[in-house]
């Protein structure tokens, strides 16, 4: 059922280098010695973590509900195209990552451990250097791979039903760069204060890995990097391509920003044409969804039936119909609203 | 309006497909110019611009729109003016137009149940003209000279060789007889339409389930009535519509279960009306039929997926 979608992202910034243009914070307390379950759990609260994938959920909750599970799975798979900052904490930050990820496990008391990349990033010869303990899995250099339930698919070989949760399976999906926050609480001791991102103005040609402190304003980061444009013929997206969404210069950058992309407006977006009913969006949905059908019903209102509910929750507004529409139609926009119809 | 995400667009856009479907149409309809009758070219690009026209005149009028370029119902048209006898007069084509675009295919846009716009005019000509839907007049006067492949089959039993259909021309023993042209002018040369196909498939304007479907169903439907497969592959509209027709995306389901479902209802009922009734220009009636399932089909499969998602256990 999953298709293969190569969303072409004509340049990447250099995942071999990791910019730290800002003054490393300073130690505020002792790192963490001893790992076990009851400590770990109010020491991930105390360091201020939630999920840096993206998702924004504490991660003690999610480590609580884990607990017992058997395996801990390094989620490296960049999921958004244009993206390479999980790459670069990889290959760049290793120690970090490899120390949150055996605190994780011990943790959750996790026997194995899977770190999961992308074909076509780092090669296995350099990961294997680093992360040589761990045993790895390999992912198609597509869009979306790096959900959690397409991860899940790929490991056990069996599509997941809706609505579960990937610890109920005995899996523990953490992001690469919430592992990182990990360990440099628990051997530098210092708090979640920055994060890694990707930052990209293809007009300039200007493509960077960086970490940047938590609460700067975006202004102040293209300040650092000279970068400056018009805010009326471009754009900022925050957090990807697919499932971003657009900021202002005095936003500030959040845990959970992924990628700051300055864009051109103009290609950003076209006018909405009316449906010639293609089909593409169903072709090209991942998790084979009828998307157009569930938009359809969410205008009319018809919003009760057991397959739309059931069609509902299995999406996880990746974008990919958006993006593949012929007519521009903003599916997605739409289905997010569907998802308040649940 | 804010920019939404995602911001990333790939694939090829709706308002180029018509007009690329329509240069597809245009290489049989030039070639078949050349060969036999050089004023249908011109004939034919000036009913695409009728239909134009009327697609113009009916979004400024009702949307209070003004859109020059209007290549879905210059493609509707064309496929009309490429599927009837060359024979055909001006003013019936021009009813039939008009009837397809602002009847058919322009009101019903936003409808669950749509109809292919083509096959509604030609529906039209079949019912209002039914002797000029049938006059494929060929130069040599004979008394079954204005036969198309499919009617001598049908009277005589003698399918031609699916060989020379391919290429439109038949020689050797029929060549003195009659100067045979198989059917109406888009339908002339079934190879080139297949080239066309994967082409088209090729740029994404067309997606490959419906037609496959189509041809197999038909092939194996009208193989179990005893038939000649290739030959009746290869003549008539058979692969002309499974590359045309049946593949209009506004008319057939979106599901790709719903897709495949669609095309086999079109062959299999395109065969039962070849073999069993006595109309000319099955594919009118299979198409329609096609739409007309169209809407439950794309339920179907809606609730289908739903219910194996509900189905699907943790282990």
């Amino acid at each position: 059922m999953l298709r293969k979608i190569t969303i072409n992202w004509n340049k990447l910034a250099d995942f071999r280098v990791l910019e730290n243009p800002f003054p490393n914070p300073e130690r505020i307390f002792s790192g963490l010695d001893d790992i076990n379950p009851e400590t770990f759990l109010d020491f991930l609260d105390d360091i201020g973590l939630v999920g840096m994938g993206g998702s924004g959920f504490r991660t003690s909750e999610k480590i609580k509900a884990s607990i017992g599970a058997h395996t801990l799975v390094i989620n490296g798979v960049e999921c958004e195209p244009g993206i390479t900052a999980d790459q670069s904490v990889l290959l760049n930050d290793s120690l970090w990552v490899a120390a949150g990820a055996n605190a994780c496990a011990k943790a959750v008391g996790a026997t194995k451990v899977i770190l999961a990349t992308k074909d076509g990033g780092i090669s296995l010869d350099d990961l294997n250097k680093r992360y040589g303990e761990f045993s790895m899995e390999r992912f198609a250099a597509k869009y979306p791979a790096g959900a959690e339930k397409l991860i899940l698919k790929q490991l056990t070989g069996k599509t997941p039903p809706p609505g579960l949760r990937p610890y109920q399976w005995g899996y523990l999906i953490q992001n690469v760069v919430s592992l990182r926050a990990i360990g440099r609480a628990i051997i530098d001791g210092i708090p979640v204060m920055e994060r890694p991102l990707t930052l990209t103005m293809p007009s300039i040609g200007f493509y960077k890995n960086a970490v940047i402190p938590v609460g700067l304003t975006i202004r102040e980061v293209l300040e650092v990097y000279k970068i400056s444009f018009d805010p009326s013929t471009h754009l900022i997206a925050d957090s990807g391509l697919m499932m971003g969404h657009e900021v202002s210069l005095d936003d500030v950058i959040e845990k959970t920003t992924l990628s700051l992309f300055i864009l051109k407006r103009d290609s950003a977006w076209h006018d909405e044409r009316p449906c010639t009913r293609c089909g593409t969006c169903n072709t090209a949905c991942p998790l084979g969804l009828h998307p157009y059908s569930l938009v359809e019903r969410i205008k009319k209102d018809k919003v009760s039936s057991a397959a739309f509910k059931a069609q509902m929750t299995e999406c996880f507004l990746c974008g990919v119909c958006s993006a593949v529409c012929p007519s521009d139609i903003p599916i997605v926009q739409t289905l997010k609203e569907g998802k308040k119809c649940l | 309006m804010s920019i939404v995400s995602p911001f990333l667009r790939m694939g090829s856009r709706s308002s180029g497909m018509a007009a690329w479907a329509l240069l597809a149409l245009l290489v049989p309809c030039s070639i078949y110019s050349v060969l036999y009758d050089s004023t249908f070219i011109w004939r034919l690009i000036g009913y695409a611009l009728i239909g134009s026209m009327a697609e113009t005149i009916y979004t400024l009028i009702v949307k209070r729109k003004r859109r020059l370029v209007c290549t879905g119902s210059a493609f509707t048209a064309a496929l009309i003016a490429a599927s009837v006898p060359t024979s055909m007069p001006f003013l019936p084509m021009l009813f039939s137009i008009l009837i397809a675009v602002w009847i058919v295919k322009l009101p019903m846009v936003e409808l669950p149940l749509r109809f292919n716009a083509a096959m509604a005019g030609r529906l039209f000509l079949m019912l209002m003209y039914p002797a000029q839907i049938v006059n494929w007049g060929t130069p040599t006067p004979d008394v079954i000279s204005t036969a198309t492949p499919q009617e001598l089959y049908r009277s005589e039993g003698f399918p031609l060789e699916w060989s020379e259909l391919l290429f439109g021309r038949i020689e050797e023993i029929w060549e003195d007889l009659f100067l045979l042209v198989p059917g109406s002018p888009g339908e002339t040369f079934p190879l080139l339409l297949l080239i066309l196909g994967g082409v088209l498939c090729w740029k994404r304007i067309i997606t490959w389930r419906t037609p496959i479907a189509f041809l197999i169903s038909f092939g194996v439907t009208t193989t179990l009535f005893g038939n000649n497969m290739l030959f009746n592959l290869c003549s008539s509209a058979t692969i002309f519509s499974a590359l045309f027709i049946v593949t209009d995306p506004v008319s057939t389901p979106m599901s790709k279960s719903g897709r495949m479902a669609c095309g086999i209802i079109m062959g299999v009922s395109n065969a039962l009306i070849r073999e069993f009734t006595f109309y000319t220009e099955a594919i009118v009636y299979a198409v329609l039929i096609g739409n007309l399932c169209a809407p439950l089909l794309d339920r179907i499969s809606f609730i289908a997926q739903g219910r194996r998602l509900n189905n699907r256990t943790l282990l």
